[in-house]
């Protein structure tokens, strides 16, 4: 079977993807009426994401601080954002592997674009991120951090790892649908990803390895163009580089993938 | 202008078993070697040369044994399955009314369900807020709509969901049996609701194993078998055929062409 797309599936591609950015009204309200169905019935609703952060962030926060002998007024605020950012990023990651598998039902009757599907998932877990940045003035506010002009750095950041979030949500998608072990492995090596990226450590207590266990880290690089500006350092070139890098070789991987085996996933369900 | 071309038009489901689903049996198979079984894919031929072409105006009725691939036709021509081989061109809006629940959620208010479901089959949103005492109405569901439909009875529920469903007015319209909900009142007019939908309608496909209605709202008929179309022709003679005969109906047109 060879996997080379041919014109036509790259018309009824990019057709996809056109149809289901622009029905944005649909994944919309898909969107939130999964986290309201969440939630539904019960009385703090959604502002449960909110608080069970701040009870994760508040409690590793202080334990952590006293085990890396870190000032709680500097390591919680770090902590607050860098955790955050990465609920985003796993989130979407993890989703991602029942993108296709849990809309059955939709995709076994219509035509509906693929596309559509992994825009609610983004939505989705974009909506849980504001209820989860709700926390980050408040720790600010108690440890008094003050905001800074290097801040709205985190908006170009938050861009690109939307960017990036569309073909690795479709590329995941994809592979879990066919192979039933995907779901497992990914959630392995976000596990792993956890600890390899500077989310409860900071970068200089690494030493030598850290260009490497952080430079060439995708994880981290995502998590840093969003999270170091919210920590009051505009992100180096360096990430940057690497950031656009990694888009630019995610679409090339998805985008002929996604041509070629975009009528197959409904045969995979 | 509604039009669909079928050719050619094949659907092959591979039936993957435990084996064939994981990477790791995959990795291992080409890798080690000694414990893993090959990749034994078993397909099954649903379609199989479908040439088929439809254009405004046609009410098509699609007849066959049960397994004969009806409802997978329904399914290529909605567009859910594109064809493994052969290809399948489709213009026009449709509204496949084979599961005409699809995308209710239980714990919403019926309100709010006449707008999901609404935005899906391609109302805007604007558009389904405005219609929803119209809908509610037809659907006969007073005082319930503002109350989650898992409080429904099954009755309520497929009398919006039929509501919601044919609110619509679709370029093709794809049926899997006429559907009929609710007690005789509500049934007469639903009824007319289905024959305004398939009047205005450019394509109709109405897969059915009742004779009456075949007859009733399709010209043309096709007989499938094993996934084959096997007889494609008017409706009288695809019914003879196929073997339902209604007397002084079927037996005449049969005779007068000489089938």
């Amino acid at each position: 079977m060879s996997l080379k797309p041919s014109p036509r599936d790259w018309q009824r591609a990019i057709a996809d993807a056109r149809q289901g950015l622009s029905a944005w009204h649909v994944w919309n309200l898909l969107a939130m009426t999964d986290i309201r169905q969440r939630y539904k019935r019960s009385r703090v609703g959604p502002f449960w994401i909110t608080l069970s952060m701040a009870a994760f962030v508040g409690g590793i926060g202080l334990v952590y601080s006293t085990l890396f002998k870190q000032d709680i007024r500097t390591y919680l605020p770090y902590l607050a954002v860098n955790y955050v950012v990465w609920t985003l990023i796993q989130g979407i990651i993890m989703d991602a592997t029942g993108v296709f598998s849990s809309s059955g039902v939709y995709l076994r009757q219509e035509a509906m674009p693929k596309t559509l599907f992994a825009m609610r998932l983004i939505m989705r877990n974009l909506i849980m991120f504001a209820h989860n940045i709700i926390i980050i003035p408040l720790v600010f506010l108690l440890f008094g951090v003050w905001p800074d002009w290097e801040m709205l750095l985190a908006i170009p950041g938050m861009i690109m790892l939307l960017v990036a979030a569309y073909p690795v949500v479709m590329l995941i998608g994809m592979i879990s649908t066919r192979f039933r072990d995907t779901p497992v492995i990914i959630q392995n090596v976000l596990q792993i990803a956890f600890f390899l990226t500077p989310i409860m450590w900071k970068v200089d207590q690494l030493g030598a390895a850290a260009p490497f266990v952080v430079g060439l880290n995708p994880f981290a690089i995502f998590l840093r163009i969003v999270a170091e500006p919210m920590n009051g350092r505009a992100p180096s070139l360096w990430t940057w580089g690497v950031a656009v890098l990694v888009i630019v070789l995610l679409y090339a991987i998805t985008g002929p993938l996604f041509a070629r085996l975009r009528a197959r996933i409904v045969y995979w369900l | 202008m509604a039009s669909i071309i079928l050719e050619n038009a094949c659907v092959e489901f591979p039936i993957y078993n435990a084996r064939g689903r994981s990477i790791r049996r995959n990795l291992m198979a080409r890798v080690g070697g000694s414990v893993a079984a090959d990749g034994d894919v078993v397909s099954v031929n649903a379609l199989k040369n479908i040439n088929l072409r439809l254009t405004n105006g046609d009410r098509l009725g699609l007849l066959g044994h049960n397994g004969a691939g009806k409802s997978t036709l329904l399914r290529v021509l909605s567009g859910a399955y594109e064809p493994s081989s052969g290809t399948a061109e489709i213009e026009g809006a449709v509204s496949s009314l084979l599961d005409i629940t699809m995308g209710m959620d239980p714990e919403m208010s019926g309100a709010e369900n006449i707008v999901l479901r609404g935005a899906i089959i391609g109302m805007t949103i604007p558009e389904a807020r405005e219609r929803i005492p119209e809908i509610a109405e037809f659907a006969e569901i007073g005082d319930f709509l503002d109350l989650p439909m898992r409080t429904y009875s099954s009755g309520m529920n497929m009398r919006l969901a039929f509501a919601i469903s044919t609110a619509i007015r679709p370029d093709i319209l794809l049926m899997d049996e006429l559907i009929s909900v609710g007690d005789a009142a509500f049934a007469s007019k639903a009824k007319q609701r289905v024959q305004e939908l398939i009047a205005s309608a450019g394509i109709l496909v109405l897969a059915s194993h009742d004779a009456k209605s075949l007859l009733e709202y399709c010209t043309r008929g096709i007989v499938m078998e094993h996934g084959q179309i096997v007889f494609d022709g008017p409706i009288e003679e695809a019914l003879a055929r196929h073997g339902m005969e209604i007397p002084g109906i079927t037996k005449d047109a049969a005779a007068t062409t000489g089938a």
